[in-house]
């Protein structure tokens, strides 16, 4: 077998893992909406680029409006980082099959390599780019413009795909390195909103507008910025597949605490101390919960600092979404971690309601989090007292409960102690995500407007009051409907145990 | 207590898993169940711990005072201890701590808890307990031991024991015979252990169930011991 075939080998087993993962497998539904949601944000995307090509043209000042585009790039290329953690797979994990293989091992890296630079995921904010650049850059500046200005989008892509391997490679070392791109990307953003004019719009105009004027050297200088972060990819997968073979797991525990407090609970206290065991002793939970954090302390940063999200929607969604960020994140895979010790829960009577139970007052508890986190923007009067109020019951007696309602529904592990992120969540949690993060906002502007200011976070307040005075009612209806799909949903649970 | 299976039938796709008419476990009994692989002895057991569905059919566990079908309720858990595979046991916590988990959620105090650990001293040979080791760092043998220990902890009277043989090193496998003919003795509890090992099954187990393609083709009085022959000619041992 030469390289060649043996790529297109590697390629179809690649494709052929996609193919047949056992949540779209027999699932034709997951299958139609995983397709229907690609085309829904395809279609957003499409609508942001036609909508900005029109808007920004003569809004600023004589200035083109790719320009204007171009000097917000950082922007996209953060945002095209951090979704890349739910999408993207590192070239470890992927060669970790054929490791023991005669198969050079640098063959499968590259391999992998060239198939992250090259993926079709690279192109999806063509959907934005190209109808923009069509109305933008080729109608009025010509065709050989609008191609070397797309070219210079994409080459700028690749780049950022090889930042996020390289970061997510280092993570699967230590979670520490998470403060990599925080700090980079926090740089970028206080050099973008801090100063009265962004710092970076020149810089980034110059070397898009490079690229839309074909200047080979500003070409060559981004190909040879992804070559070497294509070759630090190289060597660092290199090295840490070599270590996910030979991996010593630290055998140590360090946290061994007895949480004796908790003993006065009986059977309920047993269930929060595995929940805070789950949640201390493992990688994706731990890194889950950083990641929450981060965002909260970032957004609340500036917040603090700046004036950028001082408009009244952006208020409401960065107090809501740091509120429940840290639940969402774990809400909304609700038992499929414990879906790789699903047997043994099942084998105990009424395991399942208590370990709810607790996963609920656990989770309640790390609402104590948020507001010391937004307590200095509180005191800045750059967030009401009320606001807060409101998405904090809400947050624990309306969207736990919607929350919780995934428990009946999931049957999917994933992996406790594996990877980060790897491909978690499906459609269905992702529109839940969605609906989650906008639909209190509604409620709270439609309650403000027709009664008055504080009175929308009164209500959410009151609506959630309800759904804590009641927790035990709707925990023990999503118990009873768990135990009626329980075969389904054990049959999941292990068929997508270490897949 | 008794298991009484009727009609219970489980095909995966084409492939018959399980196929049995009437098979009846008394109580008090150390039943073995062997057979090649794929036989569905694992699957037996799923179906009688109601972890997958079966097709058609049921299984009862019965005394005196009681009969409720496994499927209908979860009243059968209280008195029934089952270890089939890893996904039984909570592998980032410690043996220590897992132990205590399982004790404090059957309702066992720490006392009971200690008196249950210290008849396991020579099974665990000082490498389980006290090692501040995560069960997921532990061997295949002792991960092993710590899921038939955290099976036993409650004191069942219905114990259910997938391959318990497997992984243990050869004082380990002696060490659980004696301990699970000791425990039917004292507690009278009824006992299923399937197994690969003819010789293992045949020194604990009065009777024998020999599984092929889910139908159990030989109910075999072991007694006195005399299952070993026909159990070597069926798997064509000597051969």
């Amino acid at each position: 077998m030469n390289k060649y075939q043996l790529y297109k080998l590697l390629r179809k087993n690649e494709d052929l893992k996609n193919k047949r993962h056992p949540m779209f497998d027999k699932n034709r539904f997951m299958k139609f909406l995983m397709v229907f949601m690609w085309l829904y944000y395809a279609a957003i995307l499409i609508f942001m680029g036609v909508t900005m090509a029109i808007g920004m043209k003569g809004a600023y000042n004589g200035v083109a409006a790719f320009h204007v585009l171009d000097g917000w790039f950082p922007i996209v290329l953060l945002v095209d980082f951090w979704i890349r953690f739910v999408m993207q797979d590192t070239p470890v994990n992927q060669a970790k099959p054929y490791t023991l293989l005669p198969i050079r091992r640098s063959f499968l890296m590259h391999t992998y390599l060239i198939r992250s630079g090259f993926s079709l995921g690279n192109l999806y904010w063509g959907f934005m780019l190209v109808p923009f650049g069509l109305i933008a850059i080729a109608v009025p500046f010509g065709w050989i413009k609008f191609c070397g200005w797309l070219l210079g989008w994409w080459l700028l892509c690749i780049a950022n795909g090889f930042s996020y391997l390289f970061v997510r490679t280092l993570l699967t070392k230590h979670m520490a390195w998470l403060s990599l791109p925080i700090v980079i990307h926090g740089a970028i953003i206080a050099m973008m909103f801090v100063p009265e004019h962004n710092w970076l719009d020149m810089p980034c105009t110059v070397l898009l507008n490079a690229f839309a004027n074909w200047k080979v050297l500003y070409i060559i200088a981004v190909i040879a910025i992804i070559a070497f972060l294509y070759y630090a990819n190289f060597l660092l997968q290199n090295t840490m597949v070599y270590n996910e073979i030979s991996k010593k797991e630290e055998v140590e525990v360090k946290n061994t605490a007895k949480m004796s407090f908790l003993n006065r609970y009986g059977r309920l206290g047993e269930y929060l101390k595995l929940e805070v065991r789950m949640r201390t002793r493992n990688k994706t939970p731990k890194m889950q919960f950083a990641m929450g954090i981060g965002f909260m302390l970032f957004f609340s940063l500036i917040m603090y600092f700046t004036d950028a999200y001082d408009g009244g929607f952006m208020k409401s969604f960065i107090c809501l979404y740091n509120y429940i960020f840290l639940g969402l994140t774990t809400l909304i895979g609700v038992m499929c971690h414990e879906g790789n010790y699903i047997d043994g829960l099942m084998s105990r009577r009424e395991s399942i309601y208590q370990l709810l139970r607790a996963k609920y007052y656990f989770n309640s508890l790390l609402l104590i989090i948020p507001p010391l986190i937004m307590l200095p923007l509180m005191i800045a009067g750059k967030m009401s007292v009320w606001m807060n109020l409101g998405y904090l019951f809400f947050t624990v007696g309306v969207i736990y409960p919607i929350l919780f309602q995934m428990a009946v529904y999931n049957k999917d592990t994933f992996p406790l102690n594996q990877k980060i992120t790897g491909k978690q969540g499906n459609t269905m949690q992702q529109i839940i995500s969605m609906v989650i993060l906008f639909i209190p906002i509604g409620i709270e502007k439609l309650a403000t407007l027709a009664l008055g200011d504080p009175w929308g976070y009164i209500l959410l307040m009151c609506l959630g009051i309800v759904g804590v005075t009641t927790h035990k009612m709707w925990l023990k209806n999503i118990y009873h409907r768990f135990m009626v799909r329980r075969y389904i949903n054990m049959e999941g649970f292990r068929a997508t145990r270490n897949s | 207590m008794n298991i009484i299976i009727r009609n219970l039938k489980k095909n995966f796709g084409e492939k018959v898993a399980v196929n049995i008419d009437s098979f009846d476990i008394h109580s008090g009994e150390i039943l073995g169940l062997v057979g090649n692989n794929g036989a569905g002895k694992s699957t037996l057991f799923r179906l009688i711990l109601d972890l997958i569905k079966a097709d058609e059919g049921t299984v009862h566990m019965s005394s005196a005072q009681t009969d409720i079908n496994v499927a209908e309720t979860e009243e059968w858990k209280d008195w029934t201890g089952a270890y089939v595979d890893d996904s039984f046991l909570i592998d980032y916590l410690t043996p220590d701590e897992y132990f205590q988990f399982i004790a404090r959620i059957c309702g066992k105090n720490p006392e009971d808890l200690q008196q249950f650990l210290d008849k396991f001293q020579h099974f665990m040979a000082d490498e389980i307990l006290g090692q501040k080791k995560l069960i997921r760092n532990l061997s295949a043998g002792n991960k092993q031991k710590v899921g038939i220990m955290a099976a036993m902890l409650l004191h069942p009277q219905i114990l259910i024991l997938d391959e318990p043989f497997n992984f243990l090193d050869p004082s380990s496998q002696s060490a659980i015979k004696h301990l699970l003919k000791k425990y039917n003795e004292e507690t009278k509890a009824t006992i299923l252990v399937s197994s690969h090992n003819l010789q293992h099954t045949v020194d604990i187990c009065p009777r024998i169930a020999l599984l092929e393609h889910g139908v159990i083709i030989r109910d075999i009085d072991n007694s006195n011991g005399q299952a070993q022959r026909e159990l070597e000619d069926y798997f064509e041992i000597n051969d």
